[in-house]
């Protein structure tokens, strides 16, 4: 009898355990139709357009997509928040529950090769990503990993500019007409001459110290870390340092954060400011105050120097249930010609789509009332030819934000250069224990 | 006869010590689980080389006491990084510990005071603990806008002529580490003037009634009678006080937007602790610097405790 109910016993137990291990050693496959579509995401941006053009708002007043109701977790950028949670969020993901897990992220160009050279991001041809025939080269090389595996979609093309208050533009320069204002801020000796007019006559060049960082840092000929894991600054990034100094020291700026009130404060109708840096998005999505208040009195133009700044790619997480769902986000962004048309006309994107966007470039009627009724998508489009993706690693959003922060110590006169640098670099190796910081 | 004496014994020897057991039980498993177990990690894992490298983990590795040599390596200026941020955090706390107990200590007298008798003290009360209500990052954003340099304060300072031009507070050592001081000051004095009005209203009324009968000053009442009597009181908030002060974080963490700025005067310990735990998790780091942490917090609570408590009979 006792031994009958050890052997049963054993032979439960064995039945459990092999049960355990035939479910360990199979390759597993996510079960797809999940009720949730779980995103993640920094800021609102994309959200709006999502729930603008794509996702059905049902009666219960959520969004869906398809049957799958959407929710978002939205974590600022700042500071690497967005990333720590993300990270968190991706390393569990295999075995969060179905309501737990991403299906699909964005991120951003300073950190995108964080996640493309992981296998927490999946090869988004496999899930039925495959036409990439009008997207930009750049928004592709920036998701690829090292093997030229496709991981992601960027639903922006960024090529960028300098947006000028023409009003003021009148007044120091004697012209608001774009290709007349080019023509006199065409390099940067002629932007620095102009930058002495502008103080003479009481107004300040540029927004911040800052404010031209993206045009330094996005020309850079070496990464921030080399492949040794060595820090090193490059030759751009030192010609920032000397702009930076030149405009805080001649006021031919504010000094302050890029993003701070009294940098956007500038964009109201009563700022002093001449010129801002930023692409498509920058005035849509950072120039509220302008659009409240002067609205029409802006306009754009190539600049000093070419550059782009940011994009915004969707990434499918791997081990998501929605991998259908996730797929028929980032084509219809890419290649939905109503969205993108949509994203051009009434938000004012320039958008990863060529053909759309040269359509709005060719047709005469159309222009940006914000920018006076000038064709920006048609100077984007020029731009956005020579974008080069080169040089970015996964330090990238610390360091930009590092070196900033740090180096307007010394703009504000509380430290020597030399300290304001090795500040930066005390930062850095905190945050990066295996990056060499020494000179 | 003799049978029932023994029953007696016996019942009268049933011990109740084991129901005191079982109630103290929940408070230690709690502390075992959460915060002894945790302690104890984090001194282990500060031996360890342990972070992530993108999405990679890199360790555990035990590399000994490396850590610890790395934060007690002079830098090239020859300055100890950590002693620094250390020295950052007391002389911000004691900036705003001394207003904060010199003004609860009046607060909690006068209001526990049956000769002054004032009335509206409960408004008072909660007026005074409200800040310590507000989130301390909610309040650090809210005096970031009042004092940044477009904010409502440099708006009246310039219009009343006191600066000609914009300050900004957040660029200078002292009025950052005021600001600092200020903030923890004003959520945090209502809590001890609380604490300490309870330890007054312990003391024994008829001792205070008695001094007055015989004619002694309220100064002296203060300092003959209150404060021996608060003394237990007040070493308790002044230690509680000091390990808080220690462990300031969110404050300047965003006064200084991260930074610690102006060249990282306003970096505290638990900063410096938490931009190791950023996006590379190195729990190496910052277990060490927690164990240098909680070092340093036991020496100088033994050195504030040995010091207010030594002329005890």
């Amino acid at each position: 009898m006792k031994m009958k109910k050890l052997m049963s016993g054993l032979l439960v137990a064995t039945m459990i355990l092999s049960m355990v291990f035939v479910g360990c050693g199979k390759e597993e496959k996510v079960e797809q139709g999940g009720k949730t579509f779980h995103i993640m995401a920094w800021n609102e941006e994309f959200k709006g357009f999502f729930e603008k053009y794509y996702a059905e708002k049902h009666d219960d007043g959520e969004y869906y997509v398809g049957d799958a109701k959407v929710v978002w977790t939205i974590v600022p950028n700042e500071g690497s928040a967005y990333q720590d949670a993300l990270d968190a969020a991706l390393l569990k993901n295999k075995d969060a529950s179905a309501e737990d897990k991403v299906d699909m992220f964005l991120a951003e160009a300073d950190y995108i090769a964080k996640y493309t050279q992981s296998d927490l991001t999946m090869d988004v041809k496999s899930i039925g990503v495959t036409d990439f025939a009008n997207a930009y080269q750049y928004t592709i090389d920036a998701a690829s990993d090292t093997n030229g595996v496709v991981k992601g979609v960027s639903f922006q093309c960024c090529p960028a500019g300098v947006v000028y208050r023409r009003s003021i533009a009148l007044d120091v320069l004697g012209t608001d007409d774009p290709d007349e204002v080019q023509e006199k801020l065409n390099s940067w000796d002629k932007f620095n001459a102009v930058a002495a007019e502008a103080k003479a006559k009481g107004y300040y060049m540029i927004g911040s110290d800052s404010e031209a960082y993206r045009v330094f840092s996005n020309n850079t000929t070496s990464p921030w870390v080399d492949k040794d894991g060595n820090l090193q600054i490059d030759a751009s990034i030192q010609a920032w340092m000397d702009q930076a100094e030149l405009y805080a020291q001649n006021e031919y700026t504010l000094v302050g954060d890029i993003w701070g009130e009294a940098k956007s404060q500038q964009m109201l109708d009563t700022g002093k400011t001449m010129c801002f840096f930023g692409p498509a998005w920058y005035y849509n999505f950072c120039m509220p105050n302008a659009m409240d208040t002067c609205s029409g009195d802006w306009g754009l133009i190539e600049g000093p120097q070419a550059y782009f700044w940011g994009g915004t790619w969707m990434l499918a997480a791997t081990y998501t249930d929605n991998e259908a769902e996730v797929a028929g986000v980032m084509n219809a962004f890419l290649n939905n010609e109503e969205i993108c048309e949509n994203l051009v006309s009434k938000d004012l994107q320039f958008v990863n789509n060529k053909k759309v966007n040269e359509k709005f470039a060719s047709d005469p009627n159309y222009g940006n009332a914000f920018l006076g009724g000038q064709n920006d998508t048609a100077l984007f489009v020029e731009l956005a030819k020579n974008i080069k993706f080169e040089n970015h690693t996964q330090y990238d959003q610390a360091c930009n934000e590092g070196i900033q922060q740090y180096f307007r110590e010394y703009l504000m006169g509380t430290v020597t250069k030399e300290q304001a640098l090795e500040n930066f670099r005390k930062y850095i190796k905190e945050k990066f224990p295996n990056v060499n910081v020494d000179k | 006869m003799k049978s029932t004496t023994t029953k007696e014994a016996k019942a009268k020897s049933i011990s109740y010590a084991k129901w005191g057991y079982i109630f103290i039980l929940p408070f230690f498993l709690v502390y075992a689980v959460f915060t002894f177990y945790p302690q104890i990690l984090t001194i282990y894992y500060s031996f360890f080389k342990y972070f992530r490298d993108g999405l990679t983990w890199i360790g555990p590795e035990f590399i000994g006491f490396d850590n610890y040599k790395a934060l007690l390596t002079p830098t090239a200026e020859g300055t100890i990084d950590i002693l620094k941020y250390f020295g950052n955090t007391v002389i911000m706390w004691v900036m705003g510990a001394v207003p904060q107990f010199v003004i609860a200590l009046a607060l909690a007298v006068f209001f526990t005071s049956t000769r002054l008798n004032i009335k509206g003290q409960s408004i008072m009360k909660t007026v005074i603990y409200m800040p310590n209500l507000i989130m301390a990052s909610a309040f650090s954003m809210l005096f970031f806008t009042l004092f940044s340099t477009v904010g409502p304060i440099n708006s009246l300072f310039v219009s009343m002529g006191i600066i000609d031009k914009a300050f900004d507070f957040f660029f200078c050592t002292i009025s950052m580490r005021t600001l600092v001081a200020l903030l923890n000051f004003l959520m945090w004095f209502g809590n001890t003037t609380i604490l300490l009005m309870a330890g007054i209203q312990s003391i024994d009324e008829s001792l205070f009634e008695s001094a007055r009968l015989d004619g002694a000053s309220g100064l002296r009442v203060f300092f003959n009678i209150t404060m021996p009597l608060l003394k237990p009181i007040f070493i308790y908030t002044f230690i509680t006080s000091m390990i808080g002060g220690l462990q300031m974080f969110d404050v300047p963490n965003i006064l200084s937007n991260r930074t610690g700025q102006p060249n990282r005067t306003s970096e505290t310990m638990v900063m410096y602790l938490n931009n190791y735990l950023g996006v590379s998790k190195n729990f190496g780091m910052a277990g060490a610097i927690s164990v240098v942490l909680f070092i340093l917090t036991a020496v100088l609570s033994v050195i504030v405790f040995k010091t207010i408590d030594r002329d005890k009979d």
